[in-house]
């Protein structure tokens, strides 16, 4: 009689515990069946009223049937646990579509991408970057250039003037002059990335105000072959590994010979299309074998060393590079034009 | 300067040349040509002459004409649309087959009406509408009556046969304004013939013309007489030559004097000898008058300007412009023709002051060939017998007051060969020097001289020479290699790498890198220049007073910029720029920042304005970033009576003590003068130059301690005016041995606090090495609480 009971308890327990969806009433269960009021508790504390030869096998099955009952409740517990959180989880869902915080890494005028990276070429290849300023004396930005006063290239550049011998530099080759005079005589290897001014109304093509990268090598034995090979690695690194460059004879009061360098139009490949008017050319920069006059003048023996220098207009490089069509745009800063340029890795 | 193919064709040989054959060796030879110009151009043109002309049966504006094109093409009918098509016309007719610019003529029947060719205008056959009055470009071209009928070469009749180059000639090669030089250059490109042909025209009387200079501007001066000259118009092939080369044709004797010039380079100057007062012509630089000149207007002469006077009077402002009072006219009978060499920087002066530039002062600006004025006088002499009907030519007198340089240079093939990195033979080094008429001779193994053409005024040192080999025998010669340098370490210095981490911690906080102009206006020079408003370099030349002044500072630029922006709603904005400044006194590299309205977050789900505290944080980020320890650095109030910065609300930066930036929000006041009233900016202006150069010590590991540390909170309610900074302070001198740390939670003010107190949370992190107990602990908090009071009356809350 009492074994049923037992059994019909646990069958009632399996019953109701499978059918339990919550916690709560998972916790009434236990309660149920568990707690000290419940017909097993009670039974279990009747036990010692039992006779000795019963006492042992009934009080066992109540264990058995208590064990049973614990774990079907720990069992279920459990699984309602994961039914919970999984239904918690699926509350929690979010858009992830969403954005996420903080702010994009800056734009950069191209006028900076463009100087980093030329600059980083030149690095790369064992130049150092010198600097000089921007306020010049026309002994730096012209005599020891080799532009004497009233010489006719003087014609060539209209200078902004501060006073009769100061002025804003027209170039950023005074850096030449002064790299040599700190040198003393020494090997030379640099590059200088500046502001050079001069007196020109503000246009589409042109600007009172630009940059130039000026490259300068001195050493013993130097000649034009290496102006060539040197720039034709930079104009690779810079355009593109097709990239060709030719060089074409022309002049500078502190070069001799000058030449300008072309390269090969990235649009057509050196077919010729109409960004470089049909020559497949375009011109990027220009350069020389440093004149003697401004060796001897700066310190160094035209007969022992000999060196080449090289200017490259830096918002020149971006125009072509990207495509933009008015220098003007380098100086108004419109968010929207910088965001479309960040730093190449 | 504009060089006509028929006119240099005649000295020296252009046969199998095309126009772009010659500009692409010229321009491979370093004189750059920036344009080929044809004149006209067309195949299978015939003169014909209209004999009839009647309306279009099917038109109400065709004509159907019967034009005799001469015996080898017969009469021929055309069907034309132009107004002006008429009966007895002499016309241009295109034949069938004809190629015109715009296609070719073929046959055709025009509304039924058969068409055999095509009557032209100047503009169909490619002539430049400038160069045409309006009637020539509204109806076919109306030759002259006496025009030969069946004439085939119409372009040579018309004149239009010729194709023009213009060469961008440099500052180095003046010579090459003269179109005998270009000639000559031509032949040394291609290695072709040249002839120039020289005249002498002989004296026939003695003049008494004196010519001198007392001035050391002009160092040569030769003039001759010429008498009975007849003034009229120039022949055809000179008008034509001289329209090619851009200069309008007045008469005869003016033409011969321009003609000349083109092609010798020495620029001429003709003297009505009959309106001078003394048959004298001295150049001088002292001259203080007004000059009337040629164009009849009156100009302010000064010392310094080349005057050639005659009887003391100015009678030509030399090389710039004649006197009016001494100009030929149609009824000039004697000449005195000058060729003078005069300076360029004083031609330069004078032409850029009085704003008179002609092709005369251009040439001797660039400088011109001081030693050919004879030869030069004679070719117009020449000319002038030929044209001016010219009789009497007088003897030349000359002043020279310089003598002819030393113009022979020893170079040696060596040093050519090394200097631009060639293995030419010696041979080839001659030949080519020959062909550009440096009469060079090998002297020795490695040695040769030399002997520069009196018009090559750009060549003096064996540099040149190279330059003079490798332009004709092409750079493609050059071994393209690099440099084999000594390796050494190279790169960016500490400075130089600095600044691109700070740009790049910028860029990496999402700021934008601007780029803005160096010259300002006088007024906006001091705006919002916190730092350093004094001693800035102003022009003496600007081009408009808003850019006069070279800048001290960026903020006001880059206040522009944002205000570029924000007038095309982007209202949202973090700009910055780092650029050299220079003064009078001092010259340092600056950083500007300007934050704009709201933070610049992906998403815009809150939005949080900038405040003083976003820029305090970037400018701290900046000392930790490059390793300065906070001690190194404070903020203190900044206070200015300009009201461009929050009084409140702005710090100055000290770095070891010397104020090195200031920024804040700005003031009320200057953001409704910026349009930027319903926003809010902060700014900073900052010399970056002591953080580029600050020296940075290594940091020695400092051990890590094993025992816990303890945090406590203490909240009090203050005197608002005490700053939390001095609070933590003493908290640490307080609790000195056993606070770690102890760092500002919260702060809060307003609703529930009491006016002029403010509450604030800190958090103190206590720590020894070794077990802290709850005794020491406790009467260590019960210690900082009581100096707390002592010193700021605190209440404490908890």
């Amino acid at each position: 009689m009492k074994n049923e009971t037992v059994i019909e308890i646990l069958e009632e327990a399996n019953t109701e515990i499978a059918s339990a969806s919550t916690s709560e009433r998972l916790q009434e269960l236990k309660i149920k069946f568990l707690a000290k009021k419940s017909v097993l508790m009670s039974l279990m504390s009747e036990l010692g009223k039992l006779p000795p030869e019963e006492r042992k096998s009934f009080g066992q099955m109540l264990n058995e049937t208590r064990t049973k009952i614990s774990a079907l409740i720990e069992q279920k517990e459990t699984e309602i646990r994961k039914q919970e959180l999984q239904k918690k989880l699926e509350r929690e869902e979010i858009d992830i579509t969403l954005p996420g915080r903080n702010a994009d890494v800056g734009g950069q005028n191209p006028f900076y991408v463009v100087k980093d990276e030329i600059t980083d070429i030149f690095l790369n290849m064992g130049f150092e970057v010198a600097d000089g300023p921007e306020v010049e004396t026309d002994l730096f930005n012209f005599e020891l250039l080799n532009i004497p006063k009233d010489h006719p290239a003087r014609d060539m550049q209209d200078t902004f003037y501060i006073s009769d011998n100061v002025l804003l530099r027209t170039h950023t080759s005074p850096v030449q002059a002064h790299t040599m005079q700190v040198a003393g005589g020494k090997p030379i290897r640099i590059i200088c990335p500046g502001k050079t001014y001069r007196r020109d109304d503000d246009d589409a093509t042109h600007s009172h105000q630009f940059a130039q990268i000026e490259g300068l090598v001195i050493d013993k034995n130097i000649n034009i072959g290496h102006l060539k090979a040197t720039l034709e690695l930079f104009a690779k690194k810079m355009f593109g590994e097709k990239r060709e460059i030719r060089l074409r004879p022309s002049y500078f009061p502190f070069t001799e010979p000058s030449v300008e360098v072309d390269i090969t139009c990235a649009n057509c490949d050196g077919k010729g299309c109409s960004m470089c008017k049909g020559t497949g050319y375009i011109e990027i920069l220009g350069g020389g074998m440093v004149h003697p006059n401004v060796l001897k003048m700066n310190g160094y023996d035209p007969e022992v060393y000999s060196g080449f220098a090289f200017g490259i207009g830096i918002e020149r490089v971006a125009i072509l590079r990207y495509g933009i069509d008015d220098i003007r745009k380098f100086y108004q800063n419109d968010v929207r034009f910088l965001h479309q340029y960040r730093k190449k890795a | 300067m504009l060089v006509s193919l028929k006119t240099v064709r005649q000295f020296v040989n252009l046969d199998g040349l095309s126009a772009e054959d010659i500009a692409n060796g010229l321009t491979f030879a370093g004189i750059e040509v920036e344009e080929v110009v044809t004149l006209a151009s067309g195949t299978n043109l015939v003169i014909g002459h209209i004999l009839e002309c009647v309306a279009h049966p099917d038109s109400d504006h065709l004509h159907v004409l019967k034009v005799d094109l001469g015996p080898k093409y017969g009469i021929q009918q055309i069907v034309c649309g132009a107004p002006n098509a008429r009966e007895g016309l002499k016309v241009i007719v295109a034949n069938i087959g004809a190629k015109l610019p715009g296609g070719e003529i073929k046959a055709s029947k025009i509304r039924g009406v058969e068409s055999n060719g095509m009557c032209c205008s100047l503009l169909e056959l490619g002539v430049d509408a400038k160069n045409l009055r309006k009637e020539q470009t509204e109806g076919i071209e109306e030759l002259p009556a006496d025009a030969e009928v069946g004439n085939e070469d119409v372009l040579g009749y018309l004149g239009l046969d010729d194709q023009v180059l213009n060469l961008k000639v440099l500052a180095n090669r003046p010579d090459l304004l003269s179109l005998y030089n270009v000639a000559r250059e031509i032949g040394a490109i291609f290695d072709r013939e040249v002839k120039i042909p020289t005249y002498e025209v002989k004296n026939t009387f003695t003049t008494d013309l004196k010519v001198g200079s007392e001035t050391d501007k002009c160092t040569q001066f030769s003039g001759r007489e010429i008498k009975n000259i007849k003034i009229k118009e120039s022949p055809k092939y000179m008008k034509e030559a001289l329209l090619a080369m851009g200069v309008r044709s007045i008469n005869n004797i003016v033409d011969i004097g321009n003609y000349v010039m083109l092609l010798t380079g020495q620029p001429l100057h003709m003297y009505d000898k009959d309106k001078l007062e003394k048959a004298e012509l001295i150049a001088k630089s002292d001259f203080s008058c007004d000059f009337v000149a040629l164009d009849e207007q009156t100009y302010k002469v000064i010392p310094g300007d080349i005057v050639i006077s005659s009887n003391n009077e100015a009678m030509c402002l030399g090389g710039v412009m004649g006197a009016n009072k001494c100009a030929v006219d149609e009824n000039t009978k004697n000449i005195y023709i000058e060729a003078a060499s005069f300076d360029g920087a004083s031609i330069r002066h004078t032409s850029n002051r009085l704003g008179l530039s002609s092709e005369s002062s251009q040439r001797f600006v660039k400088g011109t060939n001081h030693y050919q004025s004879e030869a030069v006088i004679n070719f117009a002499s020449n000319l002038i017998k030929e044209l001016c009907e010219g009789e009497q030519f007088s003897n030349i007198v000359v002043y020279q007051s310089e003598k002819k340089p030393e113009s022979t240079l020893k170079c040696r093939f060596s040093h050519i060969n090394n200097r631009l990195g060639t293995d030419f033979s010696n041979k080839e080094i001659i030949d080519v020097l020959n062909r550009l008429y440096f009469k060079a001779e090998q002297l020795g193994e490695d040695e040769f001289v030399v002997n520069i053409p009196e018009f090559r005024l750009d060549v003096t040192c064996e540099a040149d020479i190279s330059e003079e080999v490798i332009r004709i025998l092409g750079f493609k010669h050059v071994k393209s290699e690099l440099p084999a340098l000594d390796t050494k370490v190279g790169g960016l210095t500490l400075s130089q790498s600095r600044l691109r981490k700070i740009r790049d911690y910028l860029l990496l906080n999402g700021l934008d890198e601007c780029l803005t102009y160096s010259l300002l206006s006088k007024e906006n020079a001091t705006k919002f220049n916190l730092l350093h408003d004094e001693d800035k370099y102003e022009l003496l030349n600007p081009l408009t007073d808003e850019r006069e002044v070279f800048r001290t500072h960026i903020l006001f630029s880059l206040l522009e910029s944002a205000l570029y922006n924000y007038n095309r709603q982007n209202k949202d904005l973090a700009l910055f720029e780092t650029s050299n400044m220079m003064s009078k006194t001092s010259r340092s590299e600056h950083l500007s920042i300007v934050l704009l309205g709201n933070k610049l977050e992906r998403d815009m789900m809150k939005k949080t304005p900038y405040d003083f505290f976003d820029m305090k944080g970037l400018v701290e980020g900046l000392f930790s970033l490059l390793g300065v320890e906070a001690s190194r650095y404070k903020f203190e109030r900044y206070s200015s009576e300009k009201e461009e910065l929050h009084p409140g609300k702005s710090a100055k930066i000290l770095f070891q003590n010397q104020v090195i930036g200031v920024f804040g929000e700005l003031h009320p006041i200057a953001l409704q003068a910026l349009g930027l009233n319903k926003t809010n900016c902060v700014v900073l202006e900052m010399n970056i130059d002591p953080l580029l150069n600050a020296k940075v010590t290594l940091a020695k590991m400092n051990p890590i301690s094993k025992f816990p540390s303890v945090s406590r909170d203490l909240a009090m309610l203050v005197d608002k005016k005490i700053p939390a900074s001095d609070i933590i302070k003493l908290i640490k001198v307080s609790g000195k041995g056993l606070v770690k740390d102890a760092r500002i939670f919260d702060v809060y003010e307003g609703e529930g606090i009491v006016k002029n107190l403010k509450s604030i949370a800190v958090n103190i992190v206590i720590a020894k090495e070794g077990t802290l107990t709850d005794k020491e602990i406790t009467d260590l908090m019960d210690k900082i609480k009581y100096d707390l009071a002592k010193s700021f009356k605190v209440e404490l809350r908890m």
